[in-house]
């Protein structure tokens, strides 16, 4: 087969829309999202956008029109909630509401980051806070610093009630938060393991 | 009880106390000295963070959230918070379940199963909306005693102290607030404009542990801006911010050294810092000072500078 | 076809013998409800003595069916279950009345709009609710009285609120069909925003040379009364017998005496900014809006004036017509009809922080950018930035400013005149400077208008206007004062940013700020829009709901010139219309007195809204006068001794469709 082929044949047209990621706006009572008239005002509104490939309204429309390439896409994560989109959209749409919510059918679907998946895990899971100091070693400064200004080791936070640390897990358990991450670390196992598969096809490949 | 004007539950999230302590200290002796009492919130959590924990699961965020305020209400009082995210949160989520019942229920639900519940009848108030629309500036005035008449500040915002508007205290407003320039200038500091002044310093929403670099980039264009304008020092209400502007210039001096020219040295303080020393009060324990030897600890860009231009007036 | 039929005659006293007719509205009724068992159902009720069900009752066979039954005597009474009674009661009464059976002895059952449509996905739902309006309608007509209609003679004189290009072209046509007109103006000039437009899409017309000739036209006009710089302040009365109090404002120059020699505004040592250039340009505080205004009348603008005394001096004002204690004055005229031309505000877009309106001194209005290009405007035609006075070498104009905006303060609605504008003005400064660049942020390009899309293409091919499609976001002041702008290109998928010299912010049109008042003084309606509502959007596009007050120009809702004038002639021929029949007829909705019953004690003469009742001293009891009586009802609930009756609304009418509603009578239990 020719290089060709595979860099210049894509053979890509667009099918139609498909309601697969907007069914789940709407059942949100996000339904606004369809008011969207692509005028561009979150784009250029978007501090991210200035410096990044992440398109606001190009999001929403990929959304919209079920374009599932949006949710494996880094960019979704790449805006800061500014929320200049929201204020500024002349169809009222909550542009930034949107893409939270987007983020949130990304993860779903296994698409979550490994530094937010540590976070989201291994931090905010494990001890209530996002940015804890409770770390025997590696936060022991921290806590001489809050010291230095007349304040107890640690505050009066999950940090000193070991209790309320259950008592959010419980939470988060009963939400189904641990479930969610479980499941995307699995779906996300199993697209490496996809990946890695052909990854490997394709050099033997090459070799014979 | 009785002496105090008003009351507050300290809401502390996880970067003040964690990170920035001073800031914690601040906001208590700012705040006690104003006649306004603080409450701890026991077993307070991350509020979550909202463009990070709402990001990941919406009702997950949620209920924390709902969990968080009800340990204020508790307390008969509303939560107060120093940090332009858990104001988001707190905020947020109250607007949120006073909008929809269903969901009110439904968290309600959730909440019950751990022995709490959620009322709603204390609206989450930010450190600069107790003090510009609890305390009002002519009270504010009355407590400052120093002028800091040749100090330049460029102040930043932040995104979620005004934004989303609908849900904010301030009128609407989101283009063009002027309120944390009010309380700055009252301490007889200038507040300078600078080129897209209310940008977001670029950490929020997930984007600082998504990639520090695009953060950063965020922070390298504001740190010229203000750079460009000659301001002195950077003032603001968010201890996120705070990060990013003083650990994020580090970043930016190290990203961005070929194309920032000389390295960044802002110093960067908070709101009620900035207010004690003018309030009179000492700059050690205000964090603006320091009496240390840790390493690797904040402020991560020397505040001297800031020292320098005050010291003649706070003597 | 047509022959006159032998009239029925029906006292009320006899049987009454119903027939109901159900119609089927296409698929719009019988879609959801079953028609046939609806038809049976109506044979149950009291009464009723033949029910039929057809595709189109309101068709010619529908009304054929109604008519055929009433001239072979088997009903004299009707009820049609269909639509609202206010899209074909006329229709069917007609039809009544040419089978020669009085009128008022129909009563029609609204099973669509307040069954089918609004429970199109619950039929049974809706079945069971066509079945109650059914019974209930059937109720009222076994009580139904024969009424005879009034009739009032209707003035051959209009009043037209607005001297606009609508209202002068209604006038106009008023005037040449030989009915008096009174032409009231509140500002001191006539010509409306029309006067303040440079040159008009698409043909590139000089907006004043089309304009004032038209204006000295309505001047000349004998039939017509010009009355500038006047407000109507009182209307009462009744279609063709409007009484309208109409307060003159005192200029502070005797009329009379002034020659409009402008020796006086020479003199004047207070410069201001004018109104009629948005600020841009100045005027005295005793002035003319614009040379060409008719009339040419001087005003001193008293919040100016400093009362120094110049202009009354006998060198400057020979005539001596500066009269600094003149005093409003107040005219009462008699009008037949009355046309509503008041025209519109341009949205104001200072709230839109991100445009930075009222901050930047090179961001103004699109308005305020005709002013500019106006050969006899501030700069005579060759437009300048404010901060510098510079010729901007480059411009961008952002289109939907305050329009198609859905956002609190904004108007959902497309103002349909901006993007032709903005183009017609991009041409014109490209015309003057070639080298310029030129720059139209849109979201959509609506040119629909005849030659609107060719102008478009034109613009862009033959001018080189850059049209970018993307709503700007936001912008900020540069160095120099400049505008940088940001967008996303969105058929670029990219954002840009932009600076420029100046910045056009097209804004759209909203209602007249003061749009409730007027609505309130002529008891005519608004849309949620803002803007003055037509009786139906299609059928009656230039009249209100209240007869004989007709609407004209974008006070009906936006519009550019070739429409509003086309809606002004409509006026202006739904109004004569009404002038040449010289009569009107008045449903006969009163109400009436019933003398042995009245105490004398006058609550209803108090009560009236209208006026419409006045007092017997000699028998000591109301009378009502039918002419004036809008049929509200106020006297009826308020009589304590139960002496009034509104006519086709009578409590035992009312209260036999009450006693229905909730009990299902039939012929078995003798219709209790």
């Amino acid at each position: 087969m020719s290089d060709n082929v595979e860099k210049y044949i894509k053979r890509k047209v667009h099918k139609g829309m498909s309601t697969k990621i907007s069914q789940k706006f709407i059942d949100a009572g996000l339904e606004k999202i369809r008011a969207c008239i692509n005028c561009g005002t979150c784009t250029g509104s978007c501090p991210s956008g200035r410096r990044t490939a992440y398109r606001t309204r190009s999001a929403i429309r990929k959304a919209l029109t079920g374009d599932e390439s949006v949710l494996e896409d880094i960019d979704i994560w790449m805006c800061s909630t500014c929320y200049y989109c929201y204020e500024r959209c002349p169809r009222d749409i909550p542009v930034t509401d949107m893409i939270i919510k987007l983020r949130n059918i990304a993860v779903e679907e296994g698409f979550i980051l490994d530094s937010h998946f540590t976070l989201a895990s291994d931090i905010f899971y494990a001890t209530g806070h996002g940015v804890p100091a409770n770390d025997p070693e590696a936060h022991k400064q921290w806590r001489a610093l809050r010291e230095s200004y007349g304040l107890p080791p640690l505050p009066p936070t999950v940090h000193s009630y070991p209790e309320a640390v259950k008592e959010c897990q419980t939470l988060m358990n009963e939400v189904g938060f641990r479930a969610l991450l479980d499941n995307a670390a699995k779906l996300k196992a199993k697209r490496k393991a996809e990946a890695e598969k052909i990854a490997k096809e394709k050099t033997e490949e090459e070799k014979k | 009880m009785s002496e105090y004007k008003w009351r507050y539950a300290f809401f502390l999230g996880c970067v003040i106390p964690n990170r920035y302590p001073m800031i914690e200290r601040s906001i208590r002796d700012v705040f006690e000295e104003l006649g306004a009492e603080i409450l701890d919130m026991p077993g307070a959590s991350c509020c979550p963070a909202p463009g990070v924990f709402r990001a990941f699961h919406i009702p997950t965020w949620l209920v924390i959230a709902a969990r968080n305020i009800s340990i204020a209400e508790e307390l008969g009082v509303s939560p107060l918070t120093g940090c332009n995210g858990c104001y988001g949160t707190l905020r947020d989520a109250w607007y949120d379940l006073e909008h929809n019942p269903e969901e009110k229920k439904h968290v309600n639900e959730l909440l019950a199963k751990v022995g709490r519940q959620y009322k709603g009848n204390f609206e989450p108030k930010h450190v600069v909306q107790a003090l510009y629309l609890d305390m009002g500036l002519d009270y504010l005035k009355d407590h400052i005693k120093h002028k800091f008449d040749d100090l330049k500040v460029g102040v930043h915002y932040g995104c979620h102290i005004v934004k989303p508007s609908d849900k904010r205290p301030w009128h609407g407003e989101y283009e063009n607030p002027q309120f944390l320039d009010e309380i700055v200038e009252i301490t007889g500091a200038k507040s300078i404009d600078y080129k897209d002044k209310y940008m977001c310093c670029g950490a929020g929403g997930a984007v600082r542990t998504a990639v520090k670099e695009v953060a950063a980039d965020f922070t390298r264009e504001k740190l010229v801006n203000m750079r460009d304008a000659g301001v002195d020092i950077i003032i603001n209400c968010c201890p996120f911010c705070h990060l990013q502007l003083d650990l994020g210039q580090v970043e930016v001096n190290n990203f961005y050294k070929d194309i920032i020219g000389e390295p960044f040295k802002i110093p960067v303080i908070y709101i009620t810092q900035l207010l004690g020393v003018a309030m009179g009060m000492d700059p050690n324990r205000l964090g603006l000072i320091k009496n240390h030897d840790l390493k690797g600890v904040s402020p991560f860009i020397p505040i001297d500078r800031f020292l320098d231009i005050v010291k003649e007036q706070i003597i | 076809m047509t022959e006159t039929k032998k009239e029925i005659i029906v006292t009320g006293k006899e049987k009454p013998r119903i027939g109901v007719y159900v119609c089927h509205c296409g698929i719009n009724i019988a879609g959801v409800v079953d028609v046939v068992k609806l038809k049976d159902y109506a044979l149950t009720l009291p009464d009723v003595v033949l029910a039929r069900e057809y595709k189109f009752m309101c068709s010619d066979n529908g009304q054929s069916m109604i008519k055929e039954d009433i001239e072979a005597g088997l009903i004299n009474r009707v009820v049609v279950a269909a639509c609202s009674p206010r899209m074909h009661e006329p229709t069917f009464r007609l039809v009544c009345k040419e089978a020669g059976l009085n009128q008022f002895l129909f009563e029609q059952a609204n099973i669509r709009e307040h069954a089918t449509w609004v429970n199109m996905y619950d039929p049974e739902g809706a079945y069971e609710i066509a079945k109650d309006h059914i019974r209930m309608s059937v109720a009222k007509a076994r009580k139904l009285l024969p009424l005879e209609v009034q009739k009032v003679k209707v003035d051959p004189s209009c009043l037209i609120i607005g001297g606009g290009i609508s209202g002068m072209n209604s006038a106009l046509d008023l005037a040449d069909e030989g009915y008096k007109v009174y032409l009231v103006e509140r500002t001191p000039t006539i010509g409306g925003h029309m006067a303040q437009l440079d040159k008009t899409f698409p043909t590139m017309d000089c907006s004043a040379c089309i304009l004032t000739p038209k204006m000295v036209d309505v001047g000349r006009k004998e039939k017509i009364e010009i009355m500038t710089y006047s407000e109507v302040v009182d209307v009462s009365g009744y279609v063709g017998n409007f009484e309208v109090t109409i307060m003159k404002k005192p200029h502070y120059v005797d009329q009379e005496k002034c020659t409009a020699c402008g020796s006086c505004a020479e003199n004047c040592p207070i410069t201001c900014g004018n109104e009629f250039d948005l600020g841009m340009g100045t005027r005295k505080a005793i002035y003319i809006p614009f040379p060409q205004a008719v009339p040419g009348e001087y005003t001193i603008d008293m919040e100016k004036c400093i009362k120094c005394g110049i202009c009354a001096r006998e060198d400057v004002c020979e005539p001596g017509a500066i009269k600094y204690d003149d005093k409003p004055e107040y005219v009462t005229v008699k009008v037949g009809t009355i046309i509503v031309a008041t025209g519109w505000d341009l949205y104001d877009p200072t709230e839109l922080g991100q445009y930075g309106y009222g901050r930047y001194p090179n961001v103004i209005t699109g308005l305020q950018m005709e002013r500019l290009l106006s050969s006899f405007g501030p700069v005579l035609g060759k437009p300048v930035r404010p901060s510098d006075l510079e010729a901007p070498h480059s411009i961008a104009f952002l289109q939907c400013v305050g329009s198609r905006n859905f956002r609190e303060g904004g108007h959902s609605y497309c103002s349909r005149v901006c993007c032709m504008y903005a183009t017609k003005q991009a041409r014109q400064y490209k015309e003057k400077h070639p080298e310029a660049e030129v720059y139209i942020f849109y979201m959509d390009i609506r040119a629909f208008g005849k030659g609107y899309e060719e102008f478009y293409e034109s613009a862009a091919e033959n001018f080189g206007i850059s049209y970018v499609r993307g709503r700007i976001a936001e912008v900020r002041e540069g160095e120099n004062h400049n505008i940088v702008i940001r967008a996303e290109d969105t058929l670029l998928q990219t954002p840009i940013e932009l600076e420029v010299d100046l910045f056009v912010l097209s804004c759209g049109l909203e209602a007249k700020a003061d749009a409730d008042q007027v609505a309130s003084l002529l008891s005519i309606q608004r849309s949620a829009d803002g803007f003055f509502m037509e009786a139906h959007p299609k059928l009656k596009p230039v009249d209100t709901l209240t007869d004989g007050i007709f609407v004209a120009g974008v006070a009906q809702g936006p519009k550019d010139i070739p429409d509003a004038v086309a809606q002004a002639k409509g006026a202006a021929s739904s109004a004569a219309a009404l002038m040449a029949q010289g009569e009107v007829e008045i449903e006969p909705y009163y109400s009436v007195v019933i003398e042995h019953l009245c105490s004398g004690c006058r609550t209803c003469q108090s009560l009236c809204p209208f006026g419409a009742i006045d007092f017997d001293e000699f028998k000591k009891i109301a009378v009502v006068n039918p002419a004036l009586c809008k049929g509200c009802g106020t006297c009826v609930s308020a009589c304590p001794s139960g002496a009034m009756v509104q006519n086709h609304f009578a409590n035992f009418q009312l209260n036999s469709i009450i006693n229905v509603a909730v009990k299902q009578p039939t012929v078995e239990n003798g219709g209790k």
